[in-house]
């Protein structure tokens, strides 16, 4: 149940009524004082004023003093009379309490229109301030335009001014040119008088040069020049070519081709394929020194393959490969000498380990690819699978395209396909 | 865009013409108000358009139709009189032009197996001393002088050895032309090389390889003893070589800049003042730069030889006027500040380099 405060004095004049309410003992902030046109509540729990107005007043304007323990009230009114009463006498408690939801409405909605005033008077402001940069902004662009501009003028100016002057010169010089033409072509005259027989058609031809002041007199007169600078300037210089190399390729490439990564990769294959030796000593103890090695055996089996003996250079590769299994040129000699022998079979087999050893594919490794692509082509064809060895032989022929012995094997190739296809 | 304090040279554009045809090369013709643009019609075949600066636009005065596109032209090699234009076109045919009879070539020699990228002409327009001469680079990996005067075959040749495989050579440019025998050709590879040949002893002078492709190649002038090189390349990086002072074993002292991150794609020095150049870029932007010699040019290493010293390279302005590169740049030789450019966007552009006396 709140406290009624029922003790305040109040006094009005025509246009404004002075209201004081005190309260003791309590903190007023403005947020317990409520006011509408016709309504006031001070509320200050457990503490309540209420207070029905007899007249509206001007809330806007009106204000509230607080005070030690007091609020002076000055309230505006609207209608400038004399109150009879402050509050409205016959107030029933229905009409209370409607007058007060009234008023709290009329409160809220007054809030409301503030703050969408507020809103408006921002965004207002914000374009305002836009536009003010925007035009501050366009006047420093148009300064550096025209600055610009007339630097642009001024070198305009001075081109046309310079191209008058080249022109003039170049009149000058044209006339200077026809005066001493002119002076040579009398000399000419003179000369040719001087001989008897001549009719007028030279002199007229003469004269026409004479007056046409065109690129027949350049011609003419610049030819005179030319012959004598022609004896100033030295004879062509006599012909010499100079050889030339370029910083070989390996390293430093050129860095937009740098295929460093693979070739650091082959080489390091490379490397251990040379160290590791997959020994199995137990039955090479009766071999001699150099029979382990398997270069030396790699060695034995060309000479043996370039005899015709067969068997031998097999025998000599496969103990070589059983001593280091990670040289991919034997297995492709190895398929050479498989494909003399007709074991086909065995020679793609080869081959086809030989390809898998020389990944990746570098410049250093392109001949031993093309000779293993060759020799499976071979092997697939002699087996009738024509397509297998097509396939071959145009990767061959995509790492060495100006081999012409591979051109000519694979036009061979697609004719037997085409030719089977047609049959069958 | 140019920036920078109230002295800095200011790179303006004056004026844009938009082209309908690829642009490869632009050049200014001597001792006019006119300029040249060459290059290569939609159709495959080649243009030369001549235009005059006229106010503030670019008025089209001739145009001339070619068989074959053309890359590249010089008027080093000519006289100022006849100024004849020679040309290298994407067939390998060397050709000169006399722009007022340019229906049959003066001279004409199919003078490389592959397009002609780079050409340079000296001894002409009365710069420098000796005989014209023309020097060319081509795809085919070889570099070729040619005079005038002598029909069909190259005054010099240099090209690679029996079964070495070939790399384009992709610019040329001649220097140290300072009385009539001296005569250098630098040429510079896609693989990084630069070789400088000398042709009065016909060898190979000098050779260093600068790891990327080499685009453009310029000494700072032809016609006297050699004194800097500038030669850009691949990846935003130029370097100017100090040719006073060649070292035995070291060759020539340089000064490295990575000045953008795309590739720079010419270099030209100014005419009238040898330490300022302009670099064009594969980002459609121009950088003029400034050379500042060191206190002492050469100095003597450990074992008594000399070698030079490079000096710096300081930055005065730049702008970017295209989203395409720049492939072309050529200085006016009469007017100060004026240049044109050519970019593949289709587009010349002549542009005005101010406060250049201020420098």
């Amino acid at each position: 149940m709140p406290v009624w405060l029922r003790e305040y004095s109040w006094r009005q004049t025509a246009s404004a009524v002075y209201l004081s309410l005190p309260l003791r003992g309590v903190r007023v902030t403005p947020a317990n004082i409520f006011c509408t046109d016709q309504y006031l509540k001070v509320s200050i729990p457990p503490f309540l004023f209420e207070a029905i107005l007899y007249a509206p007043i001007d809330d806007t304007n009106s204000t509230a003093k607080i005070g030690n323990g007091i609020i002076f009230f000055t309230l505006y009114k609207k209608e400038v009379a004399m109150w009879d009463s402050l509050t409205l006498a016959n107030a029933n408690k229905e009409n209370l309490q409607y007058l007060r939801e009234n008023a709290v409405l009329k409160a809220h909605e007054k809030a409301k229109e503030e703050t969408e005033a507020k809103k408006v008077t921002k965004q207002e402001h914000k374009k305002y301030a836009l536009e003010a940069t925007m035009k501050l902004e366009e006047a420093e662009r148009k300064r550096i335009e025209d600055l610009k501009e007339r630097e642009r003028q001024r070198v305009t100016k001075e081109l046309e001014l310079w191209k008058k002057q080249q022109k003039d010169a170049e009149k000058q010089k044209r006339v200077q040119k026809e005066v001493e033409l002119h002076q040579e072509v009398e000399q000419l005259k003179e000369k040719k008088k001087e001989k008897m027989n001549k009719t007028r058609i030279p002199n007229e031809g003469t004269s026409k040069t004479r007056l046409k002041p065109t690129k027949g007199c350049h011609g003419s007169y610049s030819m005179f020049s030319e012959n004598l600078k022609e004896e100033q300037l030295p004879a062509p210089r006599s012909a010499a070519t100079i050889k030339i190399n370029f910083t070989s390729r390996v390293f430093p490439t050129a860095l937009r081709e740098s295929r460093i990564a693979e070739e650091e990769e082959w080489l390091c294959k490379q490397a251990e394929a040379r160290r590791t030796v997959s020994a199995d000593l137990s039955e090479l103890e009766d071999l001699k020194e150099e029979e382990k090695n398997p270069d030396w055996l790699k060695d034995k089996g060309n000479k043996m393959f370039a005899t015709g003996n067969y068997l031998a250079a097999v025998n000599a590769y496969n103990l070589a490969v059983r001593l280091n299994n990670k040289l991919p040129l034997l297995y492709l000699n190895r398929a050479a000498c498989h494909l003399k022998l007709r074991n086909l079979h065995k020679a793609i087999e080869d081959s086809s380990k030989a390809l898998e050893l020389l990944t990746p594919p570098v410049p250093d490794n392109e001949n031993a690819r093309v000779k293993a692509y060759v020799r499976r082509g071979t092997a697939f064809c002699q087996l009738e699978l024509y397509t297998e060895g097509l396939q071959d032989y145009e990767a061959a022929l995509k790492i060495d395209p100006k081999n012409k012995t591979i051109e000519k094997d694979a036009e061979k190739i697609r004719h037997l396909i085409q030719g089977t296809t047609q049959d069958s | 865009m140019s920036s920078g304090g109230p002295e800095r040279p200011q790179l303006v554009a004056h004026v844009q013409q938009a082209l309908s045809y690829t642009l490869f090369d632009c050049k200014w013709v001597p001792r006019s108000a006119r300029l040249l643009c060459l290059g290569s019609a939609a159709r495959g075949t080649g243009l030369i358009q001549l235009y005059e600066l006229r106010g503030g636009r670019l008025a089209l005065l001739r145009e001339i139709e070619k068989a074959k596109p053309i890359k590249c032209g010089t008027f080093g090699a000519t006289s100022l009189q006849q100024r004849y234009l020679a040309t290298g076109d994407f067939g390998g045919n060397l050709n000169i032009w006399n722009l007022e009879a340019p229906e049959i070539p003066v001279y004409s020699v199919k003078g490389h197996k592959e397009i002609i990228n780079s050409i340079d002409g000296v001894g002409g327009l009365g710069i420098g001393e000796g005989a014209p001469e023309i020097v060319t680079g081509s795809r085919d990996g070889t570099v070729k002088v040619w005079d005038p005067r002598q029909k069909d075959t190259p005054v010099a040749n240099m090209e690679p050895v029996e079964g070495e495989s070939k790399r384009d050579c992709w610019t040329v440019a001649f220097g140290n032309a300072y009385n009539q025998e001296e005569r250098v050709v630098c040429a510079g590879y896609d693989n990084g090389d630069i070789k400088l040949f000398d042709l009065k002893t016909m060898s190979l002078r000098w050779e260093t390889n600068i790891k990327n492709g080499v685009c453009s190649v310029e000494f700072d002038r032809k016609d006297v003893n050699m004194n800097k090189l500038v030669a850009t390349s691949l990846e935003g990086k130029f370097h100017v070589f100090d040719m006073r002072t060649q070292h035995p074993t070291k060759g020539f002292a340089s000064v490295t800049e990575k000045a953008q991150k795309s590739t720079i794609w010419q270099v030209r020095h100014l005419p009238q003042n040898r330490d300022i150049f302009m670099t064009s870029g594969g980002a459609g932007s121009l950088h003029l730069w400034k050379y500042e010699y060191p206190a002492q040019r050469s100095k003597k290493d450990s074992e008594g030889a000399e070698m030079g010293v490079a000096g710096s390279v300081s930055l005065l302005q730049n702008v970017t006027l295209s989203t395409q590169p720049i492939s072309s740049l050529d200085w006016s030789p009469d007017k100060k500040g004026l240049c044109v450019c050519g970019a593949f966007d289709q587009t010349v552009r002549v542009l005005i380099v101010t406060k250049l006396n201020k420098v």
